[in-house]
């Protein structure tokens, strides 16, 4: 018998049939939940980490492992040449984003001799969180009056093209850098209907015929500061012929939900941890160490849930990770021009987020389940909105503000085997992680297959491509920011707040786009059934198979796992666009030239 | 969950009529290649469920990439398109799953998917030489006579309608149900590794470390493990979101499942409909010209499936 599916979406669970969920729920209990969902938001206690990320500096921060294979030390001179955002991350409250598309290549050239001085590196952030700490320290308080505003740079491959040359352009060997965002757009899952408002010819930039061939970012602690800025930049910009195609602000969400994004949760608690030192003293690591070297978890964690990464991940020609080893190294890549050593790709995906859409949704099936809308809208990320993982809530299944502002213990999980108490070494004013460490999670049922923290970030599952050891291929140092106004905490906002935009500017560093952020994307966050079976992500998956954009998760019940479809999307994709991100060097020694 | 009393053919094929010894010797088959109980890392076990009643508490679905992890990730790093090119080759294709390209003036117009194991047409030929005849007209040419399938009486796995002239089952080395139920049984025992960081990487392909971890895995959780009924290697899954016909458009269903059954196939094929004015090579995937059979295989989903319990009492 032949068949001839008329959706070649694979029928779940191999071949039997699973039940669906009966949702029903009146429109008016719906809008009800939904609105007190908001004020309960505004009541809720979050604790928030601080805002910059204390790297080392100074050999008290994480021992050597006695035996571990040597890791690159990037002095002075690497460090001023490779720009901050990508390595430790600006990770300001502020930012704006600059898209341009080239003129006059001469006077484009003149712009990028100009701007090039204002590009900050590596160390200067580095310098900035160093004097960060010590003022920390001096003064007692955890956010010392310091400002700084920094600015970062991207360009297309075309851009490459018309500022290089088209070899030059053609020797990057990450062909979806090639080809662009737009081209690989319903690759990614994005809508392939014209009509669909998050098609690319719809884009605000990034789509056919609004590609950026340039992207600027700037970030600062004060929005006066930022603004000055941005507007020096735009004035010289505009002066030297380039075409502002479209500018996006970011902001972090006020008071208490800063560091989260518009569902309400805590973004970015998980990041890998890139190796290398800042230089040849013991223990001078870019990214603190903390386990213990008694523990063998030294070797390939720098903190609990922190996986450690080679370098060459993130920066073109650095020693990457090994293929088939958690913590050996293997050579550098070298498919790129020598000038790209140091530069990082960049993808930007300007995504709008319809909030009331996601909380209804998980209202409506929370409902249908039984349990708090909280509860199950936590299950579809995997964390409460305070970052707390659900992995460690098992015992109480509520949320934990204590334990997602303890940074030693909001990522110490892993999926399929009990979790272990890792070893680490005496950290001043730290007490340990006294919360339940999480127990293993094999089949999925408190944290799901479908869950967006498990889609994105299997951590130790063997997954369709087998050992965790590839998924440490896979990761990204995610650089996002929301933009638009609050409504979540927001106790009755106005129906005009309600309708106005808002979203994330997802970015994310790599050292190559399609086997990182496209391979994410399509194989895991997109797919039903990669790397398990149980549903789409629900957060950020997209789905178009011939027009049909329906996703579906299969939700763990005592009685088994019920099917509910996602029909309505509340994460569209808006523009972007694929860059490269070069050493400082090279924009006014190459490009500029 | 009572004992399984005949282990079924793969997706529950049907080749013979009903009272056939063949279904009694496939049954054989299996059951003689599995041990009653290979005991395992932290009391699991790995168990044979037509001997062991175990009262079944979960299914769990080991799903893996057509393409072969070594040529993509390890050995072609830097190089998809080499990589593409070198998975041409069946030889190569390691991870139970093999396909067969066909072109026509270079571009390529059908690409065959297939899960079937060899010692199936071995079982098969043994008991009706004439139904396997009759398999490979239908699948491959009518052109197949007996004598092209077998030397001196014993069926050839290598003949030509299954690898120059086509393509009806798994002929590299070690895509046979043989291996699959040698790695499902040996992969109970994950040494003293409490997690996956500890557990042994294993080859560098994307099926066996797979099987050997989440085995390993349910083992060490005191688990009896055995495969789940009809034991099989399947594609479950074959993705063709963002591909495009020549317009631009997204592209129509062009696959269809010859053999096995939504799922659970055995048999995939990838053609474009004659009259459409287009072929297979024609498509793009993600804006790239479909020029090696491999572009299609990264999206194509392998599966074998599992079950998990305790002992009856």
């Amino acid at each position: 018998m032949k068949y001839k599916d008329k959706d070649p979406a694979p029928v779940p669970n191999g071949h039997k049939k699973i039940e669906q969920l009966k949702i029903s729920i009146k429109p008016k209990e719906l809008e009800s939940k939904f609105t007190n969902i908001l004020t309960e938001a505004a009541d809720i206690e979050l604790i928030l980490n601080a805002g910059l990320h204390i790297s080392s500096l100074g050999t008290d921060f994480g021992a050597e492992v006695p035996g571990s294979e040597p890791e690159p030390v990037y002095g002075f001179k690497a460090r001023a040449n490779i720009q901050g955002n990508t390595i430790p991350g600006f990770n300001k409250d502020h930012q704006h984003f600059l898209f341009y598309r080239l003129g006059n290549v001469k006077r484009a050239k003149q712009w990028l001799r100009w701007i090039a001085p204002l590009i900050t590196s590596m160390e200067d952030v580095l310098a900035f969180v160093r004097l960060h700490r010590a003022m920390r320290l001096r003064l007692g308080v955890k956010e010392p009056p310091m400002c700084a505003t920094w600015v970062n740079i991207a360009f297309s491959n075309q851009a490459i093209a018309s500022l290089v040359s088209k070899a030059d352009a053609d020797a990057f060997g990450d062909q979806s850098f090639r080809q662009g965002l737009a081209a690989r757009s319903t690759y990614l899952g994005d809508p392939t209907s014209r009509k669909h408002s998050g098609h690319r010819q719809h884009w605000v930039v990034g789509g056919p015929k609004n590609e950026a061939d340039i992207i600027v970012i700037i970030a600062a602690d004060d929005t006066e500061d930022l603004v000055t800025t941005v507007d020096a930049i735009k004035t010289r910009a505009a002066s030297s012929g380039l075409r502002l195609l479209f500018e996006q602000r970011g902001d972090t969400l006020p008071g208490r939900l800063r560091g989260h994004e518009h569902f309400g949760f805590k973004d970015g608690v998980s990041q890998p941890g890139v190796r290398g030192k800042v230089s040849t003293a013991p223990g001078d690591f870019i990214t603190p160490r903390y386990i213990d070297p008694t523990d063998p978890r030294a070797r390939y964690f720098a903190k609990p849930g922190q996986l450690l990464i080679w370098p060459g991940e993130f920066l073109l020609g650095e020693p990457r990770q090994q293929t088939e080893h958690l913590y050996s190294s293997a050579p550098a890549a070298a498919n790129f021009p020598r000038w790209a050593a140091l530069g990082s790709y960049l993808v930007c995906r300007r995504l709008r987020q319809d909030v009331p859409a996601f909380w209804k949704f998980a209202i409506s099936v929370a409902t249908a389940l039984g349990v708090p809308s909280q509860q199950f809208a936590s299950m579809l990320v995997g964390r409460w909105p305070s970052g707390a993982p659900i992995m460690r809530t098992q015992m109480t299944i509520a949320d934990n503000p204590a334990l997602a502002g303890d940074e030693w213990a909001n990522n110490h999980f892993i999926f399929n085997d009990d979790t272990r108490a890792s070893s680490l070494i005496p950290i001043p004013g730290y007490g340990g992680d006294g919360f339940d460490q999480a127990t293993q999670d094999f089949l999925g049922t408190v944290c799901p297959h479908f869950a967006h923290i498990r889609k994105s970030n299997p951590r130790d599952i063997s997954t369709d491509l087998g050992k965790p050891h590839d998924s440490l291929l896979r990761m990204i140092l995610r650089r996002g920011i929301p933009f638009g106004k609050p409504i979540f905490g927001i106790k009755r906002p106005p129906r005009g707040l309600i309708k106005k935009e808002r979203g994330l500017m997802f970015l994310c560093y790599a050292s190559t786009i399609e086997m990182q952020f496209e391979f994410i994307t399509r194989r895991w966050v997109n797919s039903p059934i990669q790397p398990n079976f149980g549903g789409h992500d629900p957060i950020i998956g997209q789905r178009d198979t011939r027009g049909n954009r329906t996703r579906f998760i299969d939700v763990p019940t005592a009685a088994g796992p019920r099917r509910v479809d996602i029909k309505n999307e509340w994460v569209i994709t808006t523009g972007g666009g694929y860059f490269f991100s070069p050493p400082i060097a090279a924009i006014a020694g190459v490009l500029g030239a | 969950m009572a004992l399984v009393t005949r282990f079924d053919t793969p997706a529950s094929l049907r080749d013979m009529p009903a009272g056939s010894p063949f279904y009694d010797n496939w049954h054989n088959h299996i059951a003689g290649r599995l041990s009653s109980s290979t005991p395992g890392s932290g009391g699991g076990e790995f168990y044979d469920p037509s001997e062991v009643n175990v009262n079944i508490a979960a299914e769990h679905l080991l799903v893996w990439m057509g393409f072969p992890r070594a040529l993509m990730v390890a050995t072609n790093r830097d190089n998809r398109v080499a990589a593409f090119a070198a998975g041409e080759n069946r030889d190569v294709q390691e991870e139970y799953c093999e396909w067969r390209v066909t072109r026509v003036g270079g571009k390529i117009t059908k690409v065959v998917f297939v899960t079937e194991t060899p010692e199936y047409y071995e079982k098969l030929w043994a008991v009706d030489r004439a139904t396997v005849v009759a398999l490979y007209r239908a699948l491959v040419s009518p052109a197949v006579v007996e004598a092209d399938l077998h030397t001196a009486g014993t069926y050839n796995r290598r003949n030509s309608w299954n690898t120059t002239n086509g393509i009806v089952h798994f002929i590299q080395t070690i895509n046979t149900l043989n291996a699959a139920l040698g790695l499902a049984q040996g992969s109970v025992n994950s040494g003293g590794a409490r997690d996956n960081y500890e557990a042994s990487p294993g080859p560098q392909t994307s099926v066996d470390p797979r099987v050997a971890m989440d085995i390993g895995s349910l083992s060490r959780k005191g688990f009896s493990i055995t495969l789940r009924e009809p034991i099989g290697l399947y594609i479950t899954g074959f993705d063709d979101t963002g591909w495009s016909k020549p317009d631009g458009s997204p592209v129509d269903n062009y696959w269809t499942i010859t053999r096995g059954s939504p799922g659970l196939v055995l048999r995939l094929e990838y053609e474009v409909p004659a009259g459409s004015g287009f072929v297979v090579g024609d498509i793009r995937i993600g804006g790239r010209p479909i020029e090696y059979g491999g572009q299609i295989a990264e999206h194509v989903t392998c599966m074998i499936g599992g079950v998990a319990g305790r002992r009856a009492r």
